[in-house]
């Protein structure tokens, strides 16, 4: 038994010596638990709101109603007006501007409220919506958050669509003659005030005279009926395998970051062997080293993203060739951004198994955070603007965008620049510490 | 030839190399002797411009030999304390990725490859994977990347550690060899014997500072006594330490005694007497000429491997 003791404390001894193990063992699963508890926990008030332009054409109560109520939504934030570009001006959307903003992706759908989107003749609201399906799950969050906020509000709605029915087939004096008796029965019997009962059986529908609408003869029930929610998918209708599609990009960032952090952190394995030294010793600068590593890395990356997208084509049918060059460009700056993350770990661990540990916390809390894992919309806002602080969240964004909606390069310029900033600065940094001898 | 002057080197408060000045003259086989920790290594990486020297400077053929210097480094080889070599790829591989970054034609690079595996006596197994190779084979093939420039000189850092003494017996031919072909030759070891085997000129460091230099007479004339005189360990000697030690200083061994002679003692022959007085057998008295591990204690008051 004291041999056992020993042992164990002869593990335990080595174990709290072995800081990366600890890090490993304890740090990420911390990190990863308090992320995906911010994102999946019960805690939805901290969780960002989903960003939907609105447009409300029409100017009936009800829509007003309805609208005042997504404005006070928990989770759904009305975006209603625009910057031009250029300019400090501020326009409200139309109905154009928000299908030109959903096709490009600045947002991921937008609700429009047509002129006709209650008719005096029909209890039905009309609804366009006009969505991105990049992100699969905040388009339903979406739609389903509006729907629950009309249906929340149908005991006010209810009343008034009653009403208007009432007069447009009595005939308002006996329409109101009718509401006046239901009014004194219902206040003689439940003790509520008739004023009150008057006023909630009088709601105006101030929109014009309009026909009915045919209703659609697959909506059976009459609640159903109430809401027409017409959807028009505006990106990506065309792609063989949208799923996939939308996470490949992520999934592939991830393991490259591994393969090109493992890759730069592999001088401390030189410097172990002892090759490191004996290639200082010879007619090389420090410089023509670190380059050479970081030219081997970056071709590594590329072939390895390269060898992903065309087993995602050739296995799942994701589409990389109509916008191949685009993409080749992104596959180009992300790997070149990946392997100066792993020179800047590099360039400030001071042991293999530091680099490796430092290197495997960040990267999978860049990947989480980043949005490689699931899209950024889920996370709280303080979040939301962490994930713009990791290589991850530009190069995700780059790849959805030109795998996506088979943008153009223009539409991802501002993730371009700031990959290749942090290729630069981080490279640059690296350099000068590998030249001052301050690594190796 | 190679003249270092005053050289210092502080890692934080550790001092590695404390005013350090000598000369190399072209040709030489000199052995930097010291114990571990005593600022060889440290030493080898100023000359081959590894290491940014905090003050004091190396001059080679009265240039001054810069941090990072490529032209330096063309014409200084250097055999690395460990085997630093790619273990999976083979010897001809690992010579031909190395060679090619001295900028020899591909003709020249091949000859000296060839010349190379020739002289490491690995010319069967060059397209062996060096990690199927043995420890005295890769001490050679790390001999052997050192080379492939021609260089004027050799810097050798305790190439020899953990070989078997028939490699280590090659090794020490094969530099022997390249030195009588005119290669300067600097060779750090704690081994004496090696360095008594190998040098020519000597030099002895220790806790970074040069305490001797100069060729192995030079050396041992520093000794008041050319002799030591040793008793072998056994149950007899044993019960006369104590006489021993009140006629002079004694050092213990595993298995030996150590006499230190004393100004009371400075012929042999009195020392003798007094070992047959206090009736020591002559066949456990060893007495053996001096050594640099004599030298070193002498300089130093400690053994080389203390």
């Amino acid at each position: 038994m004291s041999n056992i003791f020993q042992m164990f404390k002869k593990d335990l001894i080595r174990f709290m010596n072995d800081k990366t193990a600890m890090m490993l063992t304890f740090i990420v699963p911390i990190v990863l638990i308090i992320i995906f508890g911010n994102i999946f926990g019960g805690n939805n008030t901290s969780r960002g709101k989903a960003h939907v332009i609105f447009v409300n054409k029409s100017n009936s109560e009800i829509a007003k109603l309805i609208e005042a109520k997504l404005d006070s939504s928990s989770n759904i934030q009305l975006i209603k007006k625009y910057r031009v570009e250029g300019t400090d001006s501020i326009l409200s959307f139309t109905e154009d501007k928000a299908m030109e903003y959903v096709r490009t992706g600045k947002h991921a759908a937008a609700v429009v409220f047509p002129s006709d989107f209650l008719l005096d003749t029909s209890a039905t609201m009309n609804i366009k919506f006009y969505y991105d399906p990049r992100n699969e799950i905040e388009s339903s969050i979406i739609q389903g958050g509006i729907q629950q906020t009309i249906f929340s509000q149908l005991p006010e709605i209810f009343p008034a669509l009653l009403a208007r029915q009432a007069n447009n087939f009595l005939g308002e004096t006996k329409a109101n003659g009718f509401r006046n008796d239901m009014a004194n029965m219902i206040s003689s019997y439940f003790n509520i005030p008739k004023d009150s009962i008057l006023k909630f059986a009088s709601t105006k529908i101030t929109s014009g005279l309009l026909k009915q609408t045919s209703s659609d003869s697959t909506k059976n029930s009459f609640i159903e009926n109430l809401i027409n929610f017409d959807s028009e998918q505006l990106v990506g209708k065309d792609l063989k395998n949208p799923q996939v599609t939308r996470i490949v990009g992520g999934w592939a960032m991830m393991f490259l970051l591994f393969t090109l952090t493992g890759i730069a952190t592999s001088l401390f394995e030189e410097k172990q062997e002892g090759t490191l030294r004996r290639l200082l010793c010879m007619p090389v600068t420090r410089t023509e080293i670190l380059l050479s590593k970081y030219l081997f890395s970056l071709s590594t990356g590329i072939i390895q993203l390269m060898v992903l997208f065309v087993f995602s084509w050739a296995i799942f049918d994701v589409d990389i060739f109509t916008n191949f060059t685009n993409l080749l460009i992104v596959i180009i700056i992300s790997a070149s951004a990946a392997v100066s993350f792993g020179m800047i770990i590099t360039s400030h661990a001071t042991s293999l198994s530091q680099a490796n540990g430092v290197a495997t916390l960040l990267i999978l809390v860049m990947s989480a955070v980043g949005g490689a894992w699931f899209p950024t919309f889920l996370f709280p806002d303080w979040l939301q603007v962490v994930a713009k602080f990791t290589l991850t969240y530009w190069s995700v964004e780059a790849f959805q965008q030109i795998m996506w909606r088979q943008a153009e390069l223009s539409a991802i310029t501002l993730n371009l620049l700031i990959l290749i900033a942090v290729t630069v600065i981080f490279n640059l940094y690296a350099i000068n510490r590998f030249n001052k001898g301050k690594i190796f | 030839m190679l003249k270092i002057e005053n050289l210092t080197k502080n890692f934080g408060k550790i001092t590695a190399l404390n005013n350090i000045s000598l000369e190399i003259n072209s040709g030489e086989f000199f052995g930097l002797l010291g114990p571990n920790g005593a600022g060889k290594t440290t030493l080898m990486n100023h000359l081959i411009g590894f290491l940014k020297a905090d003050s004091g400077t190396i001059t080679y053929n009265d240039e001054l030999v810069k941090f990072g210097d490529k032209q330096i480094k063309r014409k200084i080889g250097y055999v690395p304390q460990e085997i630093a070599l790619y273990q999976e790829l083979t010897a001809y591989q690992n010579l031909k990725i190395f060679g090619s970054l001295f900028k020899l034609s591909k003709k020249e690079l091949s000859i000296n490859i060839d010349k190379a595996l020739e002289l490491v006596q690995l010319l069967d197994r060059k397209n062996s994977a060096v990690k199927e190779f043995s420890g005295g084979m890769k001490r050679r093939l790390n001999l052997a990347v050192s080379i492939l420039q021609s260089p004027e000189v050799l810097l050798c850092d305790e190439p020899t550690v953990g070989v078997d003494p028939q490699s280590r017996n090659a090794i020490f031919e094969m530099l022997q060899q390249l030195n009588k072909q005119g290669i300067t030759i600097i060779y750090t070891t704690h081994y004496m014997e090696e360095a008594e085997r190998l040098c020519n000129k000597l030099a002895i460091i220790d806790n970074g500072q040069i305490v001797a230099s100069g060729s192995l007479t030079d050396l041992l004339n520093t000794l008041d006594r050319k002799k030591t005189i040793k008793i072998i360990k056994t149950a007899e000697t044993e019960s006369l330490y104590d006489k021993l030690c009140e006629i002079a200083a004694v050092n213990v061994f595993d298995f030996k005694y150590e006499i230190i002679q004393n100004n009371e003692f400075q012929k042999d022959s009195q020392l003798y007497t007094y070992f047959e007085k206090i009736g020591l057998s002559s066949n456990l008295i060893e007495v053996s000429s001096a050594s640099l591990e004599d030298v070193f204690l002498h300089l130093t008051g400690r053994r080389i491997r203390d």
